[in-house]
Order: C-alpha cells, then structure tokens, then sequence
C-alpha cells in the first residue's frame, strides 16, 4: 500500500501554489493535514502527478480573523485549533463543539478545516455546519479570488464547484444565530456519520424563531439544507405539531446512499426522528 | 519528477539530515531509515493509531504524514520516554496496570497520552476514552489501558510529564 | 466454593510463583519500543515483495504479461503460478475437516482463482512502492466465472461448483455427532423451539498484520525464516513440505508478534513465495502484509448456519436438543479452516443426555476462513442461548429459572455430552448466580421494562456457557487427521550465572506465556522468578513442541514445566547436598539464589556455584552427569472445561432501534489462575472482540458482484475505547482435575457471551413487541427491522 510516484511541491507562498496547480492543469492535488488524501494515496485510488503541500503556508493560511459579525478561518486552520481557539468557542461555538466528533486526537490535531471542505464527504461534520452557519467559500486561482456561497458549493459526493486549478483559501462565516443544536448517529465512536442533523436559529421574546436553519449530513450525496423544514418552523412557535410537520418536511430532502453503514431505508427512517430530536432539544432550550 | 528530496529532522533530540522518497511515509522513515523501530505500522490508512509519534509536541498519525513533510520539524518516538534504566511514570503505570499485551499498539498509546500528559488537564475515564479512540488495541479490550493512563494523569504532577 | 475474586496466593512459596499477580517479563522491551516484531528486522541488502491479487471472486486466469513488469527498474524476480506448481507443493491442512478430500492450495492460484485476493502473481524489488509498480503493469487477463457467496446458497444444486476435479458439489464434507434417542425424545416433547441463526462472518484483525523475512545460504543449506506467527515448528513442517525441503535446512523464528488470535496458525501462500524469491535471489526477501491485503487474504472466521433445535416439557425440562449447521469455508481449506468447536459444546451446561449434531462444511467464493479465538463456541452458544430464552417464553417461565432449572450440578460431572465432550468438573450454577446476584435481577425484573421518561425499554440478557480448552488427546487428533499432538514441551537449561534459559516453541504474542512459565519454574523450583529468562519461538534453540492454540498453553505447558523443573531442580540438590557434605538432600531446598542448609540455616550455597560445577562437570557427586538441562513433554489426560455466565443490561430505543449497554457482567471459572492479573487481562481482550464481533464487526460481500465492500479500516467497525462497555468480571476457581495445578484454558472464553446476552437483553427489553433476533452483528438497524417485522406479524394476524 505505497503511493505511485508523484512530484512533491512545497510552495513558499499561496501565489506560488496557485501556480503550481496550474502548471500540472488539474492533475496536482493540495496537501493540507493529508488526513483522507494520503491514504487514498496509498490505496492509489488517487494518483495526482503532483503534491503541492500548503502546509509552510501558516501565514496565509492558519490564520482565525474577525472583522464586525464576520469570522474568516484560513484554510490551514486545524481541528485542535478550532477546539481551543477562545475567539471560534466565543463567535462560532457550534464549530468549536461539533469539531470534537470528527476522528480522533491524531486526525483533529492534524486535519484542516479547509481540507475538510474541499474533501466534500456527504458525511463530514465541516461541510455540514458552513452550510448550517451559512459559511462562504474563499478560493483563489490564477485569475484571482472568488467568493462562493456554501450553498452553491457541494455538487455532489466528494465533488464540489472548485476548479482543479483553484485552492480554497478560507471559509467566511456570518454572525451565527444565538442557538443551535448538534446530533450525529455513525457505527462507532466518531466514525462517519449514517445521519448527522443540525439545526439554529435565534428565539425572539415572543417565543418565535428566526433566522432559522436545518442541515442534514449522511442522508443525500452531499450535506443538504432542509428549507422547506426550516421555512415551516420560521417567525413561529415551536409546539410539538409545528416540529413534527417540520420533521417530515426534511424528508424532502432525504436521498440517501444504501452502503455498508446502513441502508438507504432506514436512514430515511431516522431523518424525521432525529430532526424532531434536534428541534425539540433546542425549542426546551438544550443547546449543541 | 524528483524521486527524493533532502530534510532535516530533529528526532528524540537528534538533528538528523537524510535523503527520503518523496512517496514515503514518515512512519517507513523513523523504522527503515532511522532504525526507530519502536513506532509501528499496522494500517497505512489513519485509523490504527499504531504510528503515533509527537510531532512538534502533538500526537499526529506517521502514516499519514510523507516524510519530506517533516523537514524543519522535531518528532518524538517512543524510544525518547526512557532513555536511561527506569521505565517513565507512564510506561511504569502500563506495565502495573497490565496494560499491554502484544505491545504492538502500545507505542501508540504511550505517544497518544503522552501529549495528552503534558496538556495537564484533569479528564474523566469517559474523556480519557475518548482520546485514546485514536489507537485501536485488539488484545487487552483497553480497561487496563484507560485506567494506566488515568493513574498516571492522577499521580504525575503535570509540571512533570511537561518536563519530560 | 466460589469466590467473587480469584485468591491471590498470599501465602505462595514464592513472590512471583503461582497465584501471583508477577510482574510481565515481556513488558520492559515491548514498553520502550525494543520489541522485535518481525518488519523490523531489517537484514542487509533486503528485497522487497509484492504480490497480485484476484480482483474477481472466481475466475478463469486466461494469460499473464509480465514484460512491462520485468523491464521496471528495480525490479528482481517475478513468479506465476506455473513457476508456483513446478517449484513447490500446496500449502497442507493441519486440522482437516473428517472425511474431506484434499483442495490443492497453491501459493499462487493455477488455472482458476476461487476467492478475491487470491495471489496470482509475486514480484520481488529493490522497494516495496516499486514492487506495487510492477504489480500494477502485469497484464492479466481473467474471465469471470459464476460465484456464489451466501453459504447455504453454495449446497444448492444449481450452485456452480467450485472444485469441481475435486468434489461433484460445494460440500466438503458433514460430521455428525450425537448420543441418545433425541428424535424419540423431540417427539415426545411438549414443546419444541426451533430458529435458524447466521453468524456473521468477521475477522481477528491482530494489530500487527502477518510478516516474513526469508534469508537463504545456499552453500550451507540454510534457510532462515523470521515469522509473525503463532505455530513457529508448525510452520517450519509446513514450509518443508510446500518448499521439498527437509526440515533440518529451515529455521523459523517467531520474534514478537503483534497478536495472533488463531489466525497466525501456519503457513499461507505469501510465505511460501517470499521463500521461493529468496532461495532464486539469494538475497534476503521481506514481506509485510497491508492491511488491505489483510482483510482479503489472511482468514475470515465464524461464518455459520445454525439450524437448532431444543425440546422440552410443558414445565420446562429440557429432553432433546439438535443443532445442523453449515460452517462457510471460503474458497480453499486454510490450515485450520472452518470452526470445528460448535459440535462439542453444542448443549452448553444443560443436562442434556439425547442430542444429535452435525456440521456441514461449504465451499464459497471467499476469503478462506481460519480459526478465530472461540473456534464454533461464541457461535454456537449464540443460537443455543437465544433458544433458550424463546423456550423459557414458551413454557412461562423466567429465563434465569429455566437455567437453573437445567443446569448440569457439580455431582453430575465428569459429564459427557452429545457433542461428544466430557465435562471435567465445575460448579456451573455458581458462576450464574454470581452476575445474578451481581446485576440484582430481580431488582431489575422487578423495576420492569420500562418505558423510561425517554421512551427508552430495559431489558436484561442472561447466557450461561461452557468452553473446551486444551485437547483431549493425541489419540482424539489422531482420529481426526490432525497434524499436531495434544502435549506441550519446554527445555530448562542452567546458566554459570545461577540462571535458567527457559526454551519454549510458544512465541510471545500476548498471551503472557514468557510470564507464566516463569511463574511455575520459580514454584517448582524456588529460583527467584527475574533469574529465569524465557527464550521463545525459534525453531533452532526451542523443543519441538505443538504451539500457542486452543487455550491449550498452560493446559499442557504447566505439566511439561513442572516435569523439567523438578528435574533440574533434583539434580541441582544433588550437587549442592554434595559439596555441603550432607548425605542425600532431604531438607535442602533452592531459596532465590541459594541452596540453604536446614540443619544450619547461616550456611548455604550459591545457585552459581551448584549451577557452575554441574556446567563444567567439576565437583559434582561420583556418577552424576555433568550437565544441568531437562527436557520435559507433556500431554494432559483429558481437555479441561472452563464455564461461566454472563448479564448484559440494555437500553432499547425503540423509534430508532440504537440501544445502550448499561452494564454487562461476566463471571468465569479458569480453575487454578497462575497469575490473576493476566488472567483478567486476557477475559477482558477476548470480551473487548467478543463485542466487536457482536455488535458492529461484520465482513459483507456484495451479493451481485462477490467482492468484499469493507475490506478496509474504515468501513470494518473495529471498537475503540469509546465503544467497549465497562465490564464487571466475577470469578470461581474450581481446580480441574485433568491438568497440572488444576488450571483450565483462559485465553478464548471472554469470546462466548457478549453476542448471546447482548442479543437476550435486547429481545428482553422488546419482548412485549415479541421481537427474536436470529443473526449477528447486533446493530441498531437490525433491532429496528426485527421491530418493524415483529409490528408487521402483529398486524396481520
């Protein structure tokens, strides 16, 4: 299990790597914590011409920048660090929390955030939370730096919208609704998740909800917003029969994949029951 | 295509300087080219947790790292725990607690609480579970394991394990 | 008497003898990274080997091209499988399966490859990445033929035939077995239960994957084998035979292994090429197994049917039991294939006198299978105990009473069973009202199944179980064709020091035997325990001895260690009466480092000393032999049976099917325990497997395709720490009588119970829902099926 041979780049700056991905025209790969690529590597289910390793790039790349209701993570930012950071658990604590259920101590201590979303797993914790915080996609290529919504990122199961020639550079996160709530199910502790749900919002004086959001990962090739769930629960109370239409409405959503983890019937099961779960934990004020 | 490629690495205090295969992994490297042969490799894959080592004082898997990768930086092994007649408090707390058995995984487990050690903070036996998830052990169903690194924790001053 | 701990021996002759907790001799090494596991020799001028594999489950091997291969740099030698059959022999089967015709396993597939991973090609390089180059450029054309994968599915008859010069269908062979007039009895019964029960197929996954370095001297006959192995003599036979070598020019050392658990058990075909490379090459050839490699080519284990049956009257007395069943061999007969265990503990503690068993074993497209710590017990145990509980149902009665109820009582053993196994001695009972007690279930029962505030159910399983250990008999082997004796065999050698080389064909791979032997020696002998230094596992320095299986270590080592120790230690007496100038050594007894004088307890002699003149054959007595050595086999006269019980507490969501182990408590009974904590230490690991293996371990094949869908580390859900539940272990200590200090087997049994409570716990918890789980693994979405079926009977009838 070695990898075939490839040439390895170790860029001094992110214009350096830039060009780099874009001598080898698409047949490079990015380097970051090398958590899923080098054993993909190794397996040579992936076998890239070159290795262009960001990981000298901490200057461009490993920094957490606030700037008003805005919080920008570089690319490079590792798991630990986010789980740490005091400024991610004050502004973003749905990302400091959900952080600690993805691999292990290694993996956190090693893997990127920016990795994780340019990975695209239908089941990672990372992809699912930007699209729950409604995160932005910072990818600079040769022709210069571009915002993608997250929405508009994922395009199916390990495939997104970047151009083999760009590298994300940084993940923007809005200001992140006052409440959230976090639930994964996988096959062991930490493992990749059979159903993953999320779900935010903010609660007003009166009891009614806003800016609400719910996120589902696991169930469909990529993680998956449920708006015409999170559109049922919007401006209103949260009673029982509200959470309940609101769980079944998430269905829509639901496509999900039939592997060794589960089958695709009893995910679709668990979607209306976990997402009942999550919103009433979080309507009886149980947070993350 | 360059084949190789010229790293400095300081390993358990010594600055090596080597010639490494761009396409192997560090763990090959610290065994094969170092002779370190106490971290051991059993899945190539990132899940076993057998290649644990320190990598600038974190717990970072060696098969998932390439060996150029570690130019500029300092690794810690498992041979760096006792280099002298007495085992460490760590390693004396495993062999007490009867947690090994094959002692294939161990390394693994020794660099994992290590770093974890050195954090100096107080963790329950469910949170101490939780980071050691990153090694799998298939003999001792890992008991004897949580509770050597939970004695070690209790009765190592943390300014000591840090000091190691 | 039972006692919730096992004594420790406080009053042992010896610190570190019997009943110790001794410190692990194996420990210093392995804790400073100074193991020698067999990757990390490393010889001069190695190469390195690739091999390639089967992609298909069967099919026909059309050509092979090597050229582009051959022309890679780096690249030294490349073998298929015509070179295979004209340079060796196929691999042979240790433990045959009774009545079965021989499969001719070649290390390399010849016309036909039966199972994917199967070695088609080998290719020896300066690196294994480039040896993994040359596999990739060796063209090979295959046409896919017919598979079957499902193991009853293999006995249909439009089942394509897998070994067809061999055997007309996918039937190996069918061993029964029985006693009494179970049909008579069936018929006469009440009430008969009755399930079928699959077993999931899963694998042992040592931490340390298999490895070899093959060194050849060609002018001095030698080849030099190290050897992550279990059966190091065992392999050397089976390299003799594949390689036409005589044993005499094939040393195999077994440094330390990475764990073993009964799939390290002689010879696969990647050893017998790395020896074949090395002898063409003449340089050293290293092998280490990937671990995707792993998963496809080193043995599967416990897949099996289990078509069971009990019968009993309307107040619950059990009179018949009869279990078919079909073991799923793979594609070829391993060196130890398919479980052979099931049979003779098939009717577990119960007093059952009319039983009738039978195995059948069938060919698949799959990874072979191998033996796998338990052997056919946890699987068994699973359909019987699952039964049992359904009976207690039937009959209105509370599972734990029904247990009771049919419990063999110590004053009914020695027991033979239907299975054909003699029952030694023990006090089953004991060992279930100990986690009875412990658990508190009546407390339990009388708190009810719930539901708690969060909908949750509770449920408590029960299982009670007996465990062979050790072998009956050479003679018991011998009728079943088996390759290897029942006796165990160690040298004790004195050293100029006043040490002891202990010499032991057992290698170290977890099971604590360097620690153990020890302990015995310095009992038998009085030498303190740290002057004894255990040399284990090389063919070339240790006596022929069986090898490291069946929890048959101790059972036959401890009669072999007492023998040799107390022959030494006689003559080292001898020796030292003589040069104190006593008549004969009555009174004279070894302490630590000295021979002391019990006339005259100031005056002693040095171990040195008497060890030194025996050496060197100067001032010993007129007519004694110089030399201090003793050489001991030993075969004990029955195997022992180790038994417990075990509880498992659930919480069942019933919307989802996720349920919580909330306790899980086993006692166990290994008679004598020569060192309590690794006694424990070795429950708790087989226990740690035991739940793998019953609630997420599952080894699955496409059905349309044949192949393996999770044949990596990611997708075979091996448990972490965080996954293990914490367990609660109670102990008995009823001496067997059929071995040296009563000990019994302890290696395997903490394998039995988990799938069996777990799955009683869960139905218990569900009962009102009238779930039955016949198959393992125990995953959520299995009891939320069982659930939804059981809602679904309901409904329509």
């Amino acid at each position: 299990m070695k990898p075939a041979p490839f040439d390895y780049i170790r860029p001094a700056t992110v214009a350096q790597a830039v060009d780099a991905l874009d001598q080898h025209a698409g047949m490079a790969r990015v380097l970051a914590g090398g958590q899923s690529l080098v054993p993909m590597l190794g397996m040579r289910l992936m076998r890239p011409s070159a290795l262009i390793d960001i990981n000298g790039l901490e200057d461009e790349l490993g920094r957490i920048e606030c700037s008003g209701s805005e919080t920008t993570v570089g690319a490079l930012v590792r798991y630990a660090t986010l789980e740490r950071s005091p400024v991610i658990s004050e502004r973003l604590p749905l990302l400091a929390h959900v952080v600690r259920y993805i691999g292990d101590r290694q993996v956190r201590n090693r893997g990127t955030l920016g990795g994780a979303v340019a990975q695209s797993d239908p089941t990672g914790e990372m992809g699912l939370v930007c699209l729950a915080l409604g995160a932005s996609v910072l990818a600079r290529g040769s022709g210069g730096e571009r915002t993608i919504p997250i929405e508009q990122f994922f395009e199916g199961s390990y495939a997104n919208v970047l151009e083999p020639e760009e590298l994300l550079v940084a993940l923007r996160f809005p200001l992140a609704p006052s409440r959230c709530r976090f639930f994964e199910r996988g096959r062991k502790h930490n493992d990749f998740a059979l159903i993953s749900v999320v779900a935010v919002g903010s609660e007003d004086a009166d009891g009614r909800w806003h800016d609400v959001r719910i996120a589902l990962g696991g169930i469909n090739d990529r993680p998956v917003l449920a708006p015409a769930a999170a559109a049922r629960l919007e401006g209103a109370r949260w009673d029982a029969a509200a959470i309940e239409e609101a769980a079944q409405l998430a269905l829509e959503v639901a496509d999900p994949p039939d592997d060794v983890r589960a089958s695709a019937d009893y995910r679709r099961h668990l979607v209306p029951v976990h997402v009942r779960r999550v919103l009433t934990d979080l309507a009886a004020g149980e947070d993350r | 295509m360059s084949d190789t490629v010229e790293i400095t690495v300081t390993v358990n205090g010594t600055v090596h300087r080597e010639q490494v295969s761009v396409r192997e992994h560090a763990a090959d490297f610290l065994r094969h080219t170092l002779g370190l042969t106490g971290t051991h490799v059993g899945c190539e894959q990132g899940v076993c947790g057998m290649c644990t080592v320190l990598l600038d004082g974190q717990a970072v898997k060696a098969c998932l790292l390439l060996a150029p990768q570690l130019d500029g930086h300092e690794v810690e092994t498992v041979e760096s725990l006792a280099p002298g007649e007495e085992l460490d408090p760590l390693q004396q707390a495993f062999k007490d607690a009867h947690a090994l058995q094959c002692g294939f995984c161990t390394p693994g487990f020794l660099m994992t609480a290590t770093a974890l050690g050195r954090e100096g903070r107080a963790l329950s036996r469910d949170e101490i579970r939780d980071e050691l998830a990153g090694v799998l052990c298939r003999c001792t169903g890992y008991e004897h394991i949580v509770t050597a690194v939970e004695r070690y924790l209790a009765e190592t001053p943390a300014r000591e394990r840090a000091d190691v | 008497m039972s006692e919730t701990t096992i004594e420790r021996d406080r009053t042992a002759q010896r610190p570190n003898g019997i009943g110790a907790d001794a410190p692990r001799k194996e420990d210093d090494r392995l804790l400073r990274g100074d193991g020698r596991f067999t990757d990390d020799v490393d010889p001069a001028r190695a190469l390195h080997m690739a091999v390639g594999r089967c992609p298909f489950p069967h099919a026909r091997i059309l050509a092979v091209d090597v050229s582009a291969a051959s022309e890679l740099e780096g690249v030294r030698q490349i073998l298929v499988g015509a070179d295979v059959a004209r340079r060796s022999e196929p691999i042979s089967v240790l433990r045959p399966v009774p009545g079965a015709p021989p499969l001719p396993f070649y290390a390399l597939a010849q016309d036909v490859a039966v199972f994917e991973g199967q070695p088609i090609v080998s290719v020896v390089a300066t690196s294994r990445a480039i040896a993994e180059d040359a596999v990739e450029l060796i063209e090979i054309d295959y046409d896919p033929l017919p598979h079957v994968s499902d193991t009853i599915g293999a006995l249909e008859p439009d089942a394509p035939v897998l070994h067809p010069g061999v055997l007309s269908s996918n039937l190996l062979a069918t061993n029964p077995q029985g006693a009494g007039e179970p049909e008579e009895r069936m018929a006469q019964a009440d009430v008969v239960v009755e399930d079928r029960f699959h077993i999931n197929r899963v694998t042992g996954l040592p931490m340390e994957t298999r490895a070899i370095v093959a060194q050849w001297r060609p002018g001095a006959r030698e080849l030099t084998v190290h050897h992550s192995t279990q059966v190091p003599h065992l392999v050397r036979k089976q390299l003799a035979e594949s390689l036409r070598m005589v044993e005499g020019e094939i040393r195999v050392i077994a440094g330390d292994v990475g764990g073993g658990f009964g799939l390290k058990l002689g010879v696969y075909p990647e050893d017998v090429l790395a020896c074949l490379h090395a002898i063409d090459l003449r340089q050293p050839v290293k092998w280490v197994e990937d671990r995707l490699e792993h998963f496809r080519a080193t043995t599967h284990a416990r897949e099996s049917v289990h078509d069971f049956r009990i019968g009993a009257t309307a107040d619950g007395r059990i009179l018949a039991m009869t279990n078919t069943y079909t073991t799923d061999l793979g594609g070829l007969n391993s060196p130890f294939g398919s479980a052979q265990l099931s049979t003779i503990v098939f009717t577990g503690p119960y007093k059952v006198e009319d039983g009738y068993v039978e195995r059948r074993v069938a060919i698949t497209n799959k990874t072979p299978i191998g033996a796998y710590r338990g052997y056919g017990q946890p699987e068994v145990n699973f359909a019987r105990e699952r039964l049992i509980d359904r009976l207690a149902r039937r009959v209105g009665k509370d599972p734990l009473e029904l247990r009771r109820q049919n419990m063999l009582r110590p004053e009914d053993l020695p027991f033979r069973n239907p299975g054909g196994g003699l029952y030694d001695s023990g006090d089953y009972l004991a060992t279930l009202e100990l986690v009875v007690d412990a658990v508190d279930y009546d407390g339990l029962r009388r708190a009810g199944r719930g539901p708690r505030p969060d909908g949750r159910l509770v449920g408590v399983g029960l299982t009670s179980f007996v465990e062979r250990t050790g072998y009956a008999s050479a003679k018991f082997l011998a009728n079943r064709g088996s390759q290897f004796g029942a006796h165990e065999s160690v040298t004790l050698r004195a050293n100029r020091s006043g040490g002891i080389d202990l010499y032991t064909g057992t290698p170290t791979f977890g099971q604590s035997s360097e620690t153990a032997f020890a302990q015995v020696c310095a009992s038998v002998i009085g030498i303190d325990f740290h002057a004894i230094r255990v040399h284990a596992g090389d063919t070339g320095a240790t006596p022929l001895n069986t090898g490291a299986f069946a929890s048959r270590t101790m059972i036959a080592a401890a009669g072999a260690l007492k023998q040799a120790s107390e022959r030494l230690r006689d003559k080292a007496l001898r020796i030292a009466a003589w040069r104190l100038e006593r008549d004969g050594v009555e009174g004279l007894a070894i302490d630590g480092d000295v021979v002391r004088d019990p006339d005259d307890p100031g005056r002693s002699i040095a171990l040195a000393e008497v060890f030194t003149a025996a050496i060197i054959g100067q001032g010993i007595p007129i007519g004694e032999e110089p030399g201090l050595e003793a050489t001991a086999h030993f075969e004990p006269e029955e195997a022992a049976y180790a038994f417990g019980s075990a509880a498992a507490v659930v919480a069942v969501d019933p919307e989802t099917g996720d349920f919580a182990i909330e306790r899980f408590v086993m006692s166990h009974d290994c008679g004598v325990a020569v060192n309590p904590l690794l006694v424990e230490g070795q429950v708790q690991g087989a226990l740690a497997q035991g739940f793998g293996a019953a609630l997420s371990e599952d080894l699955t094949y496409d059905p349309d395709t044949g192949q393996l869908v999770n044949g990596t580390m990611l997708d075979y859900f091996v448990p972490t720490a965080a996954d293990i539940p914490e367990v609660e272990l109670h102990h008995t200590a009823v001496p067997s009588p059929v071995t040296t200090f009563g000990v019994r087997g302890v290696g395997e049994i903490g394998t039995i119970p988990p799938g069996a409570a777990i799955a009683n716990a869960v139905c218990d918890a569900l009962a009102g829902e009238g779930v039955e789980l016949t198959a393992l693994p125990v995953t959520p979405e299995r009891v939320w099926r069982a659930l939804q079926q059981a809602r679904n009977r309901s409904e329509t009838s």
